[in-house]
């Protein structure tokens, strides 16, 4: 069975996609198969352009045009990853988005029916983590991405008011949906990480990444964990990695 | 050797034929939803809202597709009867449709008539 791991923040910009990206090259340099997808439909990253994009797009998944398997494109000769790597992209073609964001209840709901056999295929082909990088917030693209996911990793920034609002996600969305989840502190002082764990739910709090310069300039142009294993931020992912891998197994 | 990756590689395909049919069943119930009474579709918005029994059930459904009362029960860790129950209880709110195939009845998540 894959492991499925949403990859969520309440507020956008907490740094989901960068961490995504750097968590699934982690997972395929060690030799595990993995598949990461976009499924911010409504505002799509397009991984910032650094993994070349495959014939269809991830809306194709929800529409019922293409299976998933169809969709993703292996990019590990590309990347130079050990284990098979899988993307998925959403189009972010502005048709496209408007489309998207005009989609009604029902059409939701087959979306989720449809994201919940992709998930079931790519286990059948042998996909061992899937990682889903999901929008910002509260509506149907980033809550139906957390009903599939098996884990929830929020992604935010420390501060005692961001720590009020995750805690109306974790309450209001994590907790009814029965997801096992993982706070990770991104962005912090380096000096002074605050721990913004929920105290009402005390959820384990997996890593604080500081704020690195790094991150925002290199990261458009590379991943760092794949050109740089031995960068700070880089290390930090391998460590998370090495968490979940005793969590999930 | 040959043998064995020939079995593996059939085990994949009929795998992915599955998927594909999965697929197809999902797409296709949208032209006979008109008479099966679901008035209010079942969207991961309005699960948030269902109480906690409700909600697990409902979530399982959606993972497993259609399935018996027994098949859930096995899922969720719960009485047959129990579940039997809840399963009723959404069909009644009309967010779960009822199937009977044969002598065995399979539920699946609603398609919705409205919006
Ligand atoms: N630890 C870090 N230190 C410095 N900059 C970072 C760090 N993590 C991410 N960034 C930068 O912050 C910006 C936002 O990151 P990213 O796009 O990954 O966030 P996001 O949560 O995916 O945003 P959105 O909600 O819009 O999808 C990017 O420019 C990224 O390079
Ligand atoms: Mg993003």
């Amino acid at each position: 069975m894959a492991v499925t791991i949403a990859i969520h923040s309440y507020k956008g910009g907490s740094g989901k996609t960068s961490f995504a990206i750097n968590l699934a090259s982690a997972y395929a340099s060690v030799g595990k198969s993995v598949c990461l997808l976009d499924v911010d439909l409504k505002a799509p990253s397009s991984f910032n352009y650094l993994l070349p994009e495959g014939k269809h797009w991830v809306n194709d998944i929800f529409e019922g045009r293409y299976g998933v398997m169809d969709v993703v494109k292996d990019v590990s000769k590309e990347m130079g990853t050990k284990g098979a790597f899988y993307v998925g992209y959403s189009n972010p073609d502005i048709l496209a988005v408007r489309e998207v964001s005009s989609k009604d209840r029902k059409w939701q709901s087959k979306a989720l029916k449809l994201l919940m056999a992709a998930k079931k295929d790519l286990s059948n082909a042998g996909i061992d983590v899937v990682i889903l990088d999901t929008g910002a917030g509260v509506d149907f693209t980033s809550v139906n991405a957390i009903a599939v996911a098996d884990h929830v990793i929020s992604v935010g920034r420390p501060g005692a008011s961001r720590q009020r609002l995750m805690e109306q996600v974790i309450g209001g969305v994590y907790m009814p949906l029965d997801k096992d989840c993982y706070i990770i502190e991104n962005m912090c002082h380096s000096d002074n990480p605050t721990d913004i764990s929920g105290k009402k739910f005390d959820l384990p709090v997996l890593a604080s990444i500081s704020c690195m310069c790094d991150v925002a300039v290199r990261g458009d142009n590379e991943v760092l964990v794949l050109t740089e294993p031995g960068h700070m931020f880089s290390k930090k992912i391998y460590d998370i990695m090495e968490s979940l891998d005793k969590i999930t197994s | 050797m040959t043998d064995n990756s020939s079995t593996e590689e059939m085990i994949r395909l009929l795998r992915e034929i599955s998927g594909k049919l999965d697929r197809i069943l999902i797409q296709g119930s949208v032209d006979k939803e008109s008479d099966d009474g679901i008035l209010d579709v079942l969207d991961v918005m309005t699960l948030l809202t269902l109480p906690d029994h409700l909600r697990t059930t409902a979530t399982a459904l959606f993972e497993l597709g259609s399935a018996t009362a027994d098949e859930l029960a096995e899922r969720t860790n719960k009485e047959r009867a129990v579940e039997s129950n809840y399963l009723n209880q959404l069909v009644r709110m009309g967010h779960v449709a009822k199937n009977r195939n044969g002598r065995k009845v399979y539920f699946s998540i609603g398609e919705g008539l409205g919006k």
